[in-house]
Order: structure tokens, then C-alpha cells, then sequence
């Protein structure tokens, strides 16, 4: 017994590290982001203005309204795209394909997850984004330009929607992660009820879907708090405009790309870095609670 | 005549085949679109932007070479330790709020962690340095790993333990001289995923590491370069040249990429209990 104490109090530190390191991330990210909640109030999340100025606080406007929107909104759209795409993927993985397929399939998603975020960015700034533009959102505009999503003409590919396909592509390895999972602690007999009672492969989906809705909730939900936090991909495809428009094809900014952007010129600005990292401390806050209502959601979605 | 049920699970049959294979179509794509932009690169300004310090990628392969020896050193050591206490003793309330603050790291983003380390090493340095990216780097790494590590020795049988403590070697001996042994390949494994995810990290980089990309670093303390910030900043910039040194540091950072997937690929596959 004297050994085990031993063992628990020498690995023990290593232990707290990992425990103070997230304390401090939140102590600091708070602590930062004080002074500009306490100067500029409510005003930081309800206007959109930003026009740092040197002389002072009272001639600079900081408002993170409209990069909170894209962040929002690009996120959705890239759950809203990505969570079919996950489900049918699943599927096909655990029911439809044969081994080799399904281990190929497997490898493809784990390579997808593992590539540097950088590279994405890269390849939506110089390949996808062109593409959709010519492909995509030009005949979108002209067939469909009377949905007020697809009224304004899409002057580049630079913009919400392609922000958003981009986190789709990013987030969908996590989302299959996640979703398959759930769906390998469907046990066997359930399995086999649905198939005695003589559903065929549509309903049998169905019915195992209707048995993993928290698993999905959360695979949507990480998936979700990955996109809002991506940084880099996001700044290279999105724009950088702080503009709140109902036109998807519409430039835009979000939270973490704009920390990107500005953060090497916050310095010489007075407040400046404070509101960025109250921006950093939405984000945190955004992607603790996409997390922790997911481990709730897994919890609860564990069947065995 | 088919009727409607039939109709049905067709329709759905062959929707989810196409949409399995629209979400697979992008890794082949972005892959395709590395290597031929990447290696197009290379043909137009010769491979000897690899060793070109101004006007090439030297700086940032050497910053980025550095970083990922450093930030793995920090990140696989805490990853490692706190990674067996929690495996160790998993009813401590200890090794409950690590997991709880380890699984919250996963989930923070990543460009969180630059900020914090930019308040807390950055600022009070005065300057930026590749130890203050290797801190931000292992920070991202620290979760990924303690994950495999956990996972890997939970995985290890009791069997094995037991026969360990029938011997009469203490709870110490067991942990270190069977059950790392054991389970030393998923652990392996667990500490190149994090190799590799510190490589390819770029937003924790924005804020620490300087970007000096004119000098090679003279030592950790000095600020220096990494091929994903790199390729950010050219990605930018409006000259082809540029672009050209952004896509070929991307088909480096792809290949080193999947060299060490195919190896994690081989130690998962060996291991057998």
C-alpha cells in the first residue's frame, strides 16, 4: 500500500498540469477580455462597427456582431451539409459495403481527419472556391436568385457558403467519427428485431437512426464547435468583411479569422487585443458547451 | 410493377451510395490537387527552394523541424504521465477532472492556445520565440495523446497485471515493467497522431512563434518560422512565386503526413493481445 501511494503522488503533478493548464486557459482568456467588456459593454455584441483608432478608447468602435454571425452561420451550414453525408456514411460502413470497402473507406476518412488544416485552406482558396464560384454559384444566382439566400450576384468565391462547404469537407471525419460509434452500441438483438419484423433497408435504417438520435445530436454538436473554432481554413475562403447579409454568396468574417487577422496589428491599438480575446472567450465558451452537451448526449445514447 | 415500399428503399439505397462517395470525392481531391500544384512547384523553381534560406522554405522546415521535436518532448511527457495516473487510478477525483479539463483541450480551438501562451510567455519574454509555439503546440498535442495512452493501457488484459502482482512486484513495477510493455505500440501510436497533429498546426503559431523567415533560427529562444504559417501568410500574398512556395511546402507537409499515418497504420495493425 506504501508503493501505491508513492506511484499515486509522483504521477500525480504531471496530472494537476493538465488540469491547471485548462484553469489558466479560461483565467487568462477572461482576465484578458475584462477591460473591454467593462469599456464598451453590450455595444461589443450588438454593433458591427470596427475602426480601431490610436488616440484612444472613446474614438475606436470594436463591435463582434457581424464575425459572431458568420461564425454561426457558416458552422450551420456546414453541420446542415455534413450530417446526411455522415449518416449515409455510416451506413454504408456498418451495413452496405464489404470489408475491403469499408476499410478503405475508413483509411480515406482518417487521412481526411489527420491533414493539416492549412492544406484545406490552401486548396479552398486556390481550387474549390474558383470552381464553385463558376459552377455553382453563377447558376445558382440565375435559376434560383429570387430566394433572398441566392439573390445577390456572387462577385467571387470568397464567401459564407464557401466558408462553410470548406468546414463541411473539415468537420465530416469527426462527425463519422462520432456518429459510428453510436451506432456499434446498437446491440445485435435490436438489430435483429427490426430485421424479424420484416423491415426492409430503408425502414431498418430508419429505425436504427431513431435508436442513435443523441449520438448524432452530438456528432453534430462537436462537429459544430469544431467549425467554429477552425481558424486559418475559414480566413483563407471567407473574405474577411465584416458584413451581415441574408445572401449566403455575400463576403463575411468570422470570430476566429478575424482574430487571425488582426491580432499582429492589436499592440498598437488600445483595446484592441482586449476585444479579441473576448472574441477568443465566446469561442471558448461556444466550444465547451457544444463539448459538454455531447458527452451528455453519448451518455445518454450508450444502449448496452 | 414495383410498389411504392420497394420504390423507396431503392431511392434510399442509391442516395446514400452518392452521398458516401461526395464525402470521400474531397481527400482525393485536395490530395490530387497537392501533389500536382506541389510538384508543378517544384518544377518551375527547382528543388532548390528546399535549401534556400531567402526566397525559399529553409527557415520554415528547419522552424517547423524544431518545433514538432520540442512541442512532442513537452507534450508527450505530460501526455504520458498524466495519461497513466488516469489510467492508473480512474476513481480519484484527480484523474476524473483531468479527464474532464484533457477531453475540454480537445474541443477548445486550437488558436485559443496560441493566445494563452502568447499572455503568459510571449508578453513577459518580450519577444517571440519557437519555444513559446513548442508550448502552444504541446498544448494541442497533450489531449490526443493522453487519449491513446489511457486507451492503450486500458486495453492491456488484468491477466497480465495479475500474474505481474502473483510475482510480487509492487503496483509501480506492474504500470512500468508490464503494462507499458504491453501496451507500448497503441502508445507508440498515440505519440506520432500527436507528432503529427503539432506539424501541421498553424493557428496556435499565429501569435508565438514570429514568423522571422529571412534568418534560420540561432537557437529555441529566437523567433523562427513553420511551414503551415508559412503557407498561411503566402497563401496571401498576391505574387504566383508565392503561391508556387506555399504549395510546395503543402505537398511536404502532406507527405510527411502520410508517412506517418502508414506507420501508426502498421503499429495498430501488429497489435495483438
Amino acid at each position: 500500500m506504501k508503493g501505491d501511494k508513492l506511484l499515486y503522488y509522483s504521477l500525480l503533478p504531471f496530472a494537476a498540469v493538465v488540469i491547471a493548464a485548462f484553469i489558466l486557459l479560461f483565467a487568462v482568456i477572461s482576465y484578458t477580455s475584462a477591460p473591454a467588456i467593462k469599456e464598451y459593454g453590450w455595444r461589443l455584441f450588438t454593433s458591427s462597427a470596427w475602426s480601431p483608432s490610436e488616440t484612444g478608447p472613446k474614438s475606436s468602435k470594436y463591435g463582434l456582431l457581424a464575425p459572431l454571425y458568420g461564425t454561426l452561420v457558416s458552422s450551420i451550414i456546414a453541420v446542415i451539409l455534413a450530417l446526411p453525408v455522415t449518416i449515409s456514411t455510416v451506413l454504408v460502413i456498418e451495413e452496405y459495403a464489404p470489408p475491403q470497402t469499408r476499410d478503405l473507406i475508413g483509411s480515406l476518412i482518417e487521412i481526411m481527419a489527420g491533414l493539416p488544416t492549412i492544406v484545406y485552406g490552401l486548396w479552398g482558396l486556390e481550387v474549390l472556391a474558383p470552381i464553385l464560384k463558376v459552377h455553382v454559384y453563377s447558376p445558382l444566382h440565375q435559376l434560383l436568385g429570387f430566394i433572398p439566400l441566392f439573390s445577390c450576384r456572387p462577385f467571387s468565391g470568397y464567401n459564407i457558403l464557401t466558408a462553410g462547404i470548406l468546414l463541411a469537407i473539415m468537420v465530416l471525419p469527426y462527425m463519422v467519427a462520432v456518429a459510428r460509434d453510436a451506432y456499434r452500441s446498437i446491440p445485435m438483438t435490436y438489430k435483429e428485431a427490426a430485421l424479424a419484423i420484416g423491415a426492409n433497408r430503408y425502414e431498418y435504417a430508419k429505425i436504427m437512426m431513431g435508436m442513435i438520435k443523441p449520438g448524432l445530436i452530438a456528432s453534430a454538436l462537436l462537429g459544430f464547435g469544431r467549425a467554429a473554432g477552425e481558424t486559418v481554413a475559414v480566413a483563407l475562403v471567407i473574405g474577411n468583411v465584416p458584413l451581415i447579409s441574408s445572401c449566403l454568396f455575400k463576403p463575411g468574417y468570422t470570430i476566429s479569422s478575424l482574430i487571425a487577422n488582426q491580432f499582429s496589428m492589436a499592440p498598437l491599438y488600445p483595446y484592441m487585443m482586449n476585444v479579441l480575446f473576448t472574441g477568443g472567450l465566446i469561442l471558448l465558451i461556444i466550444g465547451v458547451a457544444a463539448n459538454s452537451v455531447a458527452v451528455i448526449m453519448i451518455s445518454r445514447s450508450r444502449l448496452r | 410493377m414495383m410498389d411504392s415500399r420497394t420504390i423507396k428503399e431503392k431511392a434510399f439505397l442509391i442516395t446514400i451510395f452518392i452521398l458516401t462517395l461526395l464525402g470521400v470525392t474531397p481527400v482525393f481531391y485536395v490530395l490530387a490537387s497537392v501533389f500536382y500544384k506541389g510538384i508543378e512547384a517544384f518544377a518551375r523553381r527547382g528543388l532548390g527552394i528546399l535549401i534556400k534560406i531567402n526566397g525559399g522554405i529553409l527557415p520554415a522546415l528547419v522552424g517547423s523541424f524544431v518545433l514538432s521535436i520540442l512541442s512532442t518532448i513537452i507534450g508527450v511527457v505530460l501526455a504520458f504521465v498524466a495519461g497513466l495516473f488516469v489510467a492508473e487510478f480512474p476513481n480519484s477525483w484527480v484523474s476524473k477532472a483531468t479527464r474532464v479539463a484533457s477531453r475540454s483541450l480537445l474541443e477548445v480551438p486550437t488558436v485559443l492556445l496560441g493566445m494563452l501562451v502568447y499572455i503568459i510567455l510571449v508578453v513577459p519574454t518580450g519577444h517571440f520565440s519557437l519555444l513559446a509555439g513548442a508550448l502552444a503546440l504541446a498544448l494541442v498535442m497533450l489531449p490526443y495523446v493522453m487519449v491513446h495512452v489511457e486507451q492503450a493501457l486500458e486495453s492491456v488484459p488484468q491477466l497480465y497485471k495479475e500474474a505481474g502482482y502473483s510475482i510480487g512486484m509492487s503496483r509501480a513495477q506492474v504500470l512500468f515493467g508490464v503494462s507499458v510493455g504491453i501496451a507500448k505500440r497503441g502508445i507508440a501510436s498515440g505519440v506520432l497522431m500527436g507528432f503529427a497533429k503539432a506539424m501541421g498546426e498553424t493557428a496556435p503559431l499565429l501569435f508565438t512563434i514570429g514568423a522571422a523567415r529571412s534568418s534560420l533560427p540561432c537557437s529555441i529562444l529566437s523567433p523562427g518560422d513553420a511551414v503551415p504559417l508559412m503557407i498561411f501568410q503566402y497563401a496571401q500574398m498576391p505574387q504566383e512565386y508565392y503561391h508556387d512556395l506555399a504549395w510546395a511546402g503543402s505537398l511536404v507537409l502532406v507527405i510527411a503526413f502520410l508517412v506517418v499515418f502508414f506507420v501508426v497504420r502498421r503499429l495498430v495493425k501488429e497489435v495483438r493481445y
